[in-house]
């Protein structure tokens, strides 16, 4: 104690200081993080977003809100579809993933890791491909179609009887519809659906729902009651992992859909990269960027956000 | 924080990050070249990014290039054209896709001139694989590419914007003796300092006829029969002028570069809506997979293509209303590694007999003097193919929908701009 008082005066040593400066130093990656790739980039994207020029001629900062304008009155269907789309694909994940998830958690045995590797398993080929693959599976004249056009090979098609195409008629087709283009992203989301899931069930203690059981609770009332709400973080998680780049994304609109499918991230991917659009594509991922965070902020506070740290 | 108040030019940052992008790209291109004289050449850009990044317009001053290209074979001859657009031989001529090798014709200028092609068919659509030069472009950096072609009106805007190297014309004599005459004196670049046309094509209608008769519809002969079709079975152009172009003629309007007007683009888009709600997309020359994949049932489409490259079943009309006329044109962009070598490649195609070659192949309007007189010696049926030499009853409706003026373009790409969604 003496020994303390006495060095006081002479200043923290280095050790007390370093030990101080931890938190700081061990943060530092994350803030840097934040700052290269979020802050750093949004600022510059609103500059942009309120500049008015051309690529040959260089951009100027006008201050104009010209852009938002432009974006809002000519994108909101587009918007739109994002919200419903990313929404619908959202739905339809949980829809599947929790079944899968909790199968996993609770019946996988020890085929756990191998039924985990199985979910990832398609994600060892590029995103591209994936989709892409679709674009055969669904077509026309794809697996999926082929056979019930062609009466599974046992008909022909002119059959007057059954005129064109035994089970569906020569004009169906899936490919290049909004349903090919929610299948895309529903199964390209999936495993970001299924992993949180699982991860939040699999922490499910099991003498939990044995307690439940001893109180007599049936098996739907145990479910809702307490393997729901303790899954909710996963169910959270998932759906944010899902929701945000589906809504962004235009690769399953590109290769999927038509026109009048396209997404916010189609006319973003336009406006940046084929027209040099920069004001009305940078106006357009600012509204973007800012429609999630307050979507995110009305989810955690419906949700409850204490459930994040779960 | 404080230099927030200064006058902030985002271009400048974004200027230098592409220049320094690009240079990277540049570098790892120039190690992969194997000739010793574009490296020199390149290491001066190289070596002042910043300099050339603050002074606004980029230092490509057209240097009078003419006299100093050095007469020195270089490669590899880097060439981007669209797909289906020259000869092909053994099963990449079956499949209609190019593949190292496959070419004759630029396998034997590869002979002759003991120098590497790397041909890609990378240009599906004129503004999108432009767009991927330019940052290139605008920054006075090298594309990558020695040669590429590009229709009309956007050729036209590079040539505008001195995107392209000037053509020694000594080193290019089939091309200055073989231009057809109906293709001198470009508007845009009469002494072809610039360009010369690769090919001429139409724009007319694609179907599929055994679609079309499996579900008893009569085949078009009109551009207003594929209206008649189920929207999504039906394919218009992403190159807008094209697609404008042929629903103008559809409309009963003459459709031409100088005289269109505002409503009569209105009146055009007002046409597609309906049949874009009903799932009508629009594709480049991808129009192809879609043949293949039996996608569509109609479709605006190229002269040519179906012809060299789609199924049996596959054929393309000239519509009653008329076709839109273009020509696809050779261009060395400003920077070419291998301009010389580019050079040899556009006299190399004006050979009569080569031209010939591709034509029959390509089924496109060769530009080339005495290629209707070589063809009739490898293929005496191609020689009365419409598609090739298109007779006088169709030259007589064929429209130019290509130089229209700046306010008529912008209004046509915000038409088309909400018609596809993006």
């Amino acid at each position: 104690m003496t020994a303390a008082a006495a060095r006081a005066p002479t200043g923290p040593t280095f050790r007390a200081r370093f030990g101080r400066a931890v938190p700081y130093l061990l943060l530092a990656p994350g803030l840097f993080w934040l700052l290269f790739f979020y802050v750093i980039p949004a600022i510059q994207m609103f500059t942009y977003s309120v500049s008015t020029g051309s690529l040959e001629t260089g951009f100027v900062m006008t201050f104009t809100s010209d852009a938002y304008g432009k974006a809002i009155d000519q994108f909101g269907k587009q918007f739109l579809n994002s919200v419903l789309f990313g929404g619908a694909a959202t739905i339809l994940t949980l829809a599947i993933g929790f079944p899968v998830a909790y199968t996993i958690a609770f019946r996988g045995g020890r085929y756990k890791n191998l039924i985990l590797f199985l979910v990832i398993a398609p994600f060892f080929t590029s995103f591209l491909i994936r989709t892409i693959s679709w674009k055969i599976l669904l077509g026309d004249e794809g697996p999926l179609l082929a056979p019930l056009r062609h009466g599974l090979g046992i008909f022909d098609n002119d059959l007057p009887i059954l005129g064109h195409g035994a089970v569906i008629d020569g004009r169906f087709s899936i490919l290049n519809t909004a349903v090919a283009q929610v299948a895309g992203l529903t199964y390209n989301f999936l495993p970001f659906m299924i992993l949180p899931l699982y991860v939040a069930l699999e922490k499910i203690d099991v003498r939990l729902l044995e307690a439940a059981e001893d109180l007599f609770a049936n098996r739907a009332a145990v479910f809702r009651r307490v393997t729901l709400p303790l899954a909710l973080p996963g169910v959270f998680a998932g759906s944010l992992l899902t929701f945000i780049p589906a809504m962004g994304d235009y690769i399953n609109a590109e290769l999927l859909g038509n026109p009048s499918t396209r997404m916010i991230g189609n006319v973003i991917q336009n406006r940046l990269l084929l027209q040099n659009d920069y004001p009305v594509g940078s106006a357009l991922s600012f509204m973007l960027m800012a429609g999630i965070i307050v979507a995110v902020a009305i989810y955690a506070r419906l949700l409850g956000t204490e459930q994040l740290t779960g | 924080m404080t230099d927030r108040n200064l006058p902030l030019n985002p271009d400048l940052s974004r200027r230098r990050f592409l220049q320094g992008s690009a240079m990277a790209g540049v570098a790892t291109f120039l190690a992969a070249c194997t000739g010793t004289k574009t490296g020199s050449s390149a290491a001066p850009t190289g070596a002042e990014p910043s300099t050339a990044a603050v002074s606004a317009p980029p230092s490509v001053e057209p240097s009078p290039s003419v006299a100093p290209t050095p007469k020195v074979v270089s490669g590899p001859l880097k060439f981007a054209n669209w797909p289906a657009y020259i000869d092909l031989a053994g099963a990449a001529g079956d499949a209609g896709e190019y593949k190292p090798g496959s070419s004759p014709s630029l396998e034997q200028f590869q002979k002759q001139h003991n120098v590497k092609v790397d041909y890609q068919e990378k240009i599906g659509e004129n503004a999108s694989f432009v767009e991927t030069i330019k940052p290139a472009l605008v920054g006075g950096l090298p594309t990558g590419w020695d040669l590429v072609v590009l229709t009309d009106w956007m050729a036209s805007k590079i040539v505008a914007n001195k995107w392209a190297e000037k053509i020694d014309q000594a080193n290019v004599p089939n091309c200055t003796a073989n231009l057809r005459d109906a293709l001198r004196n470009a508007s845009w670049d009469p002494g072809n300092d610039f360009h010369y046309p690769w090919q001429s094509g139409m724009t007319g209608i694609g179907y599929n006829a055994t679609a079309l008769k499996n579900n008893k519809i009569a085949v078009p002969t009109k551009i207003a029969d594929l209206w008649n079709m189920p929207p999504d079975k039906v394919t218009f152009l992403t190159e807008s002028r094209d697609t404008f172009g042929l629903v103008l003629l559809k409309l009963g309007v003459d459709a031409d570069e100088t005289t269109v007007t505002p409503d009569q683009l209105q009146q055009a888009a007002d046409a597609i809506q309906p049949l874009v709600d009903g799932g009508l997309r629009f594709t480049g020359n991808e129009y192809l997979q879609d043949f293949g994949q039996k996608k569509v049932w109609g479709a605006m489409v190229w002269s040519g293509d179906l012809a060299s490259s789609a199924g049996p079943d596959d054929h393309f009309v000239f519509p009653e209303e008329g076709t839109m006329i273009w020509t696809d044109n050779m261009l060395i962009p400003k920077g070419a590694a291998n301009k010389y070598t580019a050079e040899l490649m556009m006299n190399w195609v004006y050979d009569p007999k080569i031209a010939a070659q591709i034509a029959d192949y390509v089924f496109y309007v060769s530009p080339v003097k005495g290629a209707d007189v070589e063809i009739k010696k490898i293929d005496a049926e191609a020689a009365t193919n419409p598609l090739l030499f298109p007779p006088a009853d169709i030259v007589a409706k064929q429209h130019k929908f290509q130089a229209l003026s700046d306010a008529n373009e912008k209004i046509l790409n915000d038409l088309y701009s909400k018609l596809s969604g993006t």
